[in-house]
């Protein structure tokens, strides 16, 4: 089975996902047992306002009211200007800050009622999170720095094929023992995502996966992401690429 | 933007200079001050009674302690010495002592009292009061009453004394007699001329009789009295004096040398004469209050007058008055350290020697109300129950008081004991141990009573005693003296008046007690030591009196300018506290070496505890000896206050050197660590052009700022301080801080070989937890993880050496009482600048570690995205802390056991120790800053 996943990408995502029902399912993975939520990922009426400081800076409200229903398969797009708010919302949706005002659902579960432990606990077996530039762990190898979502759950020689799988899929198979320093951007940015795809995640929230890019290692990014969502995950990409605003599935475009 | 803009831009070379320049402050602000009160307590306690101690040339063995047996009785400085010492200009007082004489003498024979008390008779003859006012009237006179039976009835008298040296017990004598006593009786009896009465036992008694010296048993209207068996001799010493002298040295300590001041001068001393003078006094009928307070001699009220007229008459009857023979005036010491107990058990008993019934035991001690001299007579016990109605009688002005035996007077008395040097302690105190002599025998009695009777010598133990002085035989032969009791003194009034820190041996009369603190086992105790019966044991016997220098001369027979006088106190005529009086005090001692004599420059010294071995000491009945263990006595550490002053004054430099160079080194540390993030500028400005020795400057400029501003603050530091050890230490701080700057300069350089990683190194651990995650981190950043585990260690070595500086303050002060007075002035300053320099030392450990804070925050921030729990991230920065401290500890305990073995090897363990704690601190200190 390992070596048709390695030939067959889409292969390898799907057994990713249907890991989730393995043995091996962390507790994390048991609470989204029911794992096909319609809506993984619901942002309501969010305001989120960043405070003035000391040194004279007004406060600003870089998002007001904002409102998103993420469904499962669905490739959405927050595109804009920058400074628009765009990794605002994705840091709030991944459940990293919390909003001004307004209410994050993950699954239909409000982050409000959720402690930090059990806010965690989700996210690792909910979301997958990259972001801007890739930002893996200097020092470890691409396969370590993928294999390090499954560390907290015990799981990392039980993960370690998948890890090798996901890293085939997005085109990094033979770099795997590479550290960050000897990766370019492009394939930081395309560990990441295999390390936010490693505990069968299912919405993978992306900041700027091109910015920086060439236009063919942007394409190939644009490709996984593509792929990972018609695999059936809902993917929340922040990005102002025409490419790939141009094949998002929904697009929302901030002022 | 120039130089110095670009150091204050630059937070952390403006923060660490600006924490040196604090440290450097505070630390020579909290040093200046300790050292102050230092010199305060030092000076103003390091000058006692007397600044010079005047002996003979080749008295003293040139060591630092001086013995505090000064009175010695080897003499070797003259009468006319004295006088040139005297008028020597900056001399203000300057009291001659010596030891003139050993005195033995017997208690007399004690007595134990029965209440017999008949009761008022107005039939008797005169009557007990008549004529006499001060009588008790006699309608209010008790019934009679008495504690002996009707019928003489039978009983044993069991007479005991034990003497204790305060370690051990002896039993001098124990002798027993028998006989009947019963309530006596007033019996009418036909004279010629008329009737008569007289006082007589029950028929049947037959007394109660010790064997000789001691006496019967007789009745009298109000007592049974028995003569017990004579109780041991005592043996005293004498002391001369300069009454004007010793006053004007001792205060108003000393006034009780009035008296003495009054005494006759030896041409008129004659004791023939006087107690002729005394003689006639009574012939005349003295008064009740005369008779109370004493004749009035020559100004004097000789309220001891007593045993005065008892030697007196007895020495005329035994032929020992002649022509030459002179009368001593004395001072005698109130009570005695010599513990000699007395009891009598007494026991009725039938005819067969069976007892019937026990009355009872009576017993007392020589104490506070033994005087030697004037020895409250009759040294009397009490039957049990009994009552003593004597004073019915009014004041009978009677001669019951005072010796009934005169002393022997000796010259063959002993030295000071001798010591041998053992091995100096770890705070400069000294071992010594005492040097055994002879043994002597002790505790016998006379060959013949009074009356020239053979006495019965099995009444008496003979005991063996330990001698540790020479036997000095001295001088001529003279006749015996009559002793004239002027007055007493309380000893201990006189050790009070010496003070407590600068106790300076003041002579013969205040004797330094000993303490037994080890015994011959080597285990602790703690037991006063008491003199010996024969005044050779190692503890002297305190000074039975004090006479004055014409004393010394009847007693001892020597000239009117024989080299007499042991030692000479000298307080030189300077005010002020000893470092004041200091030059006129040297100056003095001088001109007296000059003389050609020993001057001993005792201002500026302090008493100081000395341990003694003592071998030797005892033996039991097979005859093998035993040492007696180890005891303690107050000596006098010459120079003491140039030992604590310099000592202290070392440690304070020491932990100003300590707090600032570890300070700066840590500085350094973090300096080093903050440059690897000017690589990036340098890397820049390597592309714009510049050369690497421009870049190098560029930054050295920064860092010159930094020295600048340390360099001035420095030299303000050891301007106000005016302190060379402030100079010293800002130097090393500058350069420490140079050579740092320039060591981070050298950091600068350009790196041709890419920073990579190897692609893959199967010695690393797989990251699977937190502890690997860190364990990861911390090796990929190793240089900056090398330098803030330095850091620590340093920081931990500094506290380390600190702390055993802080532990080691009593050691270094020294053994002497202002040893501890001293470092009691500098500790409270001590600890704050070791707090300080903890402080100081942990907020640069943690400013160090601040470099690597911001890519600490990115990939916890990352982790976090990957959903890993606080706790795990909590982990994570605690095992980075731990690493890093496994790493420092090592260097801080190694350090600090380092310098604790240079600075203070007797709490170098205790520094390991504190390097240890003040790592382990540091990583959960560090932990909670990351976060």
């Amino acid at each position: 089975m390992t070596e048709n996943l390695h030939n067959d990408p889409h292969a390898a995502l799907e057994a990713v996902q249907a890991s989730a029902g393995d043995p091996l399912q962390t507790r994390a993975n048991t609470i989204v047992k029911a794992a096909d939520h319609a809506t993984p990922l619901e942002l309501s009426r969010i305001t989120i306002r960043y405070g003035g400081d000391k040194g004279g800076a007004e406060p600003v409200t870089v998002v007001e009211d904002f409102s998103l229903t993420l469904h499962a398969g669905e490739m959405h797009c927050v595109a804009g200007r920058s400074g628009s708010g765009k990794t605002s919302i994705l840091t709030v949706g991944a459940g990293l800050t919390l909003p001004t005002a307004g209410r994050v659902l993950w699954e239909g579960q409000s982050l409000e009622t959720m402690g930090d432990d059990e806010i965690a606990d989700r996210r690792r077996a909910l979301i997958g999170y990259v972001d801007q530039g890739g930002a893996l762990i200097d020092g470890m190898s691409a396969l370590e720095n993928v294999l390090l979502p499954a560390v907290p759950d015990g799981e990392v020689e039980q993960r370690t094929e998948m890890a090798k799988d996901l890293l085939d899929l997005v085109g990094l198979g033979r770099r795997m023992r590479h550290r960050p320093a000897q990766l370019s951007g492009g394939e930081r940015q395309r560990v990441a995502i295999a390390r936010a795809l490693i505990l069968g995640t299912r919405v993978l929230v992306v900041d700027e996966p091109t910015a920086s890019l060439d236009r063919a290692s942007a394409n190939k990014i644009i490709g996984i992401l593509k792929d990972t969502s018609t695999d059936g995950i809902a993917v929340l990409v922040a990005s102002h690429d025409h490419e790939l605003v141009r094949l998002s599935d929904t697009l929302t475009e901030l002022n | 933007m120039n130089a110095v803009q670009r150091f204050i831009r630059s937070r952390v070379l403006l923060l660490t200079s600006a924490i040196l320049i604090v440290a450097m402050c505070m630390s020579v602000f909290i040093q200046s001050q300790s050292q102050a009160a230092l010199n305060r307590t030092v000076d103003e306690n390091s000058r006692g009674l007397y600044d010079i101690l005047v002996q003979a040339k080749g008295s003293k063995d040139g060591k630092a302690m001086i013995q505090p047996e000064i009175a010695t009785g080897q003499g070797g400085i003259s009468f006319d010495q004295l006088e040139k010492i005297r008028a020597l200009s900056g001399t203000s007082v300057a009291a001659p002592i010596s030891l003139v004489s050993r005195v033995i003498q017997n208690l007399e024979a004690p007595k134990l009292n029965a209440m017999d008390y008949l009761g008022y008779n107005s039939g008797l003859a005169g009557g007990a009061t008549a004529g006499d006012p001060t009588g008790t009237d006699a309608k209010k006179w008790p019934a009679p009453e008495s504690v002996l039976p009707e019928k003489a009835t039978k009983y044993r008298l069991t007479a005991t004394a034990v003497s204790s040296d305060g370690v051990s017990e002896q039993t001098l004598f124990k002798t027993s007699a028998e006989g009947t006593l019963g309530k006596a009786k007033v019996v009418e009896q036909t004279t010629a001329g008329g009737k008569s009465i007289r006082i007589t036992g029950p028929d049947g008694e037959t007394g109660i009789k010790f064997p000789s010296p001691a006496g019967g048993s007789d009745h009298n209207l109000f007592n049974l009295s028995v003569s017990l068996p004579m109780a041991p001799e005592v043996t005293e010493s004498v002391v001369a004096v300069d009454p004007a002298a010793e006053r004007a040295l001792l205060g108003s300590a000393g006034d009780f040398l009035a008296p003495l001041e009054k005494a006759p001068p030896a041409d008129a001393r004659n004791a023939g004469a006087i107690g002729r003078y005394f003689e006639e006094l009574f012939t005349k009928a003295p008064t009740e209050q005369e008779l109370e307070e004493g004749p009035d001699f020559l100004g004097v009220k000789l309220k001891y007058w007593a045993p005065l007229m008892t030697q007196y008459q007895q020495a005329k009857l035994a032929g020992q008055l002649t022509d030459d023979s002179q009368a001593i005036p004395l001072i005698v010491r109130k009570g005695t350290s010599l513990d000699l107990k007395y009891s009598v058990k007494i026991e009725e008993i039938d005819d067969s020697g069976k007892v019937v019934k026990d009355i009872g035991t009576v017993s007392r001690s020589l104490d506070k109300d033994y005087l030697p001299f004037v020895s409250r007579s009759p040294f009397t016990l009490e039957w049990p129950g009994s009552t003593d109605h004597s004073q019915l009688l009014g004041n009978t002005g009677n001669f019951s008081q005072g010796l009934y035996q005169p002393a022997q007077w000796s010259t063959d008395f002993a030295a000071a004991p001798k010591y041998k040097d053992g091995e100096t302690a770890a705070n400069g105190s000294l071992n010594k141990s005492a040097t055994p002599g002879e043994w002597v025998t002790v505790n016998r009695l006379p060959e013949k009573s009074l009356l020239g009777e053979p006495v019965d010598q099995t009444q008496r133990q003979p005991a063996d005693e330990r001698s540790y002085r020479e036997s000095l035989a001295t001088g001529n032969t003279p006749a015996a003296p009559l002793p004239m009791v002027y007055g007493t003194f309380d000893p201990a009034e006189v050790q009070a008046a010496a003070g407590d820190v600068n106790k300076l041996p003041l002579g013969g009369y205040d004797p330094a007690p000993m303490t037994l603190e080890k015994d011959a086992g080597g285990k602790d105790t703690d037991k006063g030591l008491k003199p010996s019966l024969s005044a050779t044991g190692l503890v002297s016997q305190s000074a039975g009196a004090i006479t004055d220098y014409y004393g010394l001369a009847a007693a001892r027979g020597y000239d009117s300018n024989a080299n007499v006088i042991d030692a000479v106190r000298v307080r030189a005529d300077a005010s002020g506290n000893w470092k004041q009086a200091q030059p006129e005090v040297e100056k003095l001692a001088a001109e007296i070496r000059a003389m050609g004599l020993e001057a001993t420059v005792v201002a500026g010294s302090a008493r100081e505890d000395v341990s003694i071995f003592v071998p030797g000491y005892s033996k039991d009945d097979a005859g093998k000896e035993s040492a007696l263990g180890t005891v303690a006595q107050s000596w006098v550490r010459q120079d003491a206050a140039d030992a604590v002053s310099g000592s202290l004054t070392g440690t304070n430099i020491t932990l100003l050197f300590l707090t600032l160079c570890g300070a700066t080194l840590l500085t350094a540390a973090s300096t080093v660590s903050y440059i690897r993030q000017r690589r990036n500028q340098a890397g820049i400005l390597r592309a714009m052009g510049w050369t690497q020795g421009r870049i190098r400057r560029w930054v050295l400029e920064e860092f010159g700022i930094g020295a600048s501003v340390l360099a001035v603050a420095g030299l303000a530091l050891s301007l106000l301080s005016w302190n060379l050890g402030t100079v010293i230490v800002s130097v090393s701080v500058l350069v420490i801080y140079c050579a740092a700057a320039y060591i981070a300069a050298l950091m600068l350089r350009h790196r041709h070989e890419v920073d990579q990683e190897p692609q893959h190194d199967e010695r690393l651990l797989p990251v699977d937890s937190a502890l690997s995650f860190a364990y990861r981190q911390v090796v990929t950043n190793r240089f900056n993880s090398a330098a803030l585990a330095v850091a620590v260690g340093v920081f931990g070595a500094a506290v380390g050496a600190l702390i055993a500086l802080l532990i080691d303050i009593p050691r270094a002060a020294g053994a002497s009482a202002l040893s501890g007075l001293a470092a009691a002035s500098v500790a409270l300053p001590s600890v704050i600048m070791a707090i300080t320099g903890v402080l100081v030392g942990l907020l640069l450990t943690l400013v160090t570690a601040r470099f690597e804070l911001q890519a600490k925050r990115q990939y916890l921030s990352t982790l976090e995205a990957m959903g890993w729990n606080p706790d795990m991230l909590g982990h994570v920065r605690f095992f980075e802390n731990a690493l890093v401290g496994t790493v420092a500890v090592i260097l801080g305990v190694l350090g600090a056991l380092a310098l604790g073995l240079i600075l203070a090897p007797y709490a170098a363990l205790w520094a390991a120790l504190a390097g240890l704690l003040a790592v382990i601190c540091w990583i959960p200190i560090a932990t909670k800053v990351v976060k």
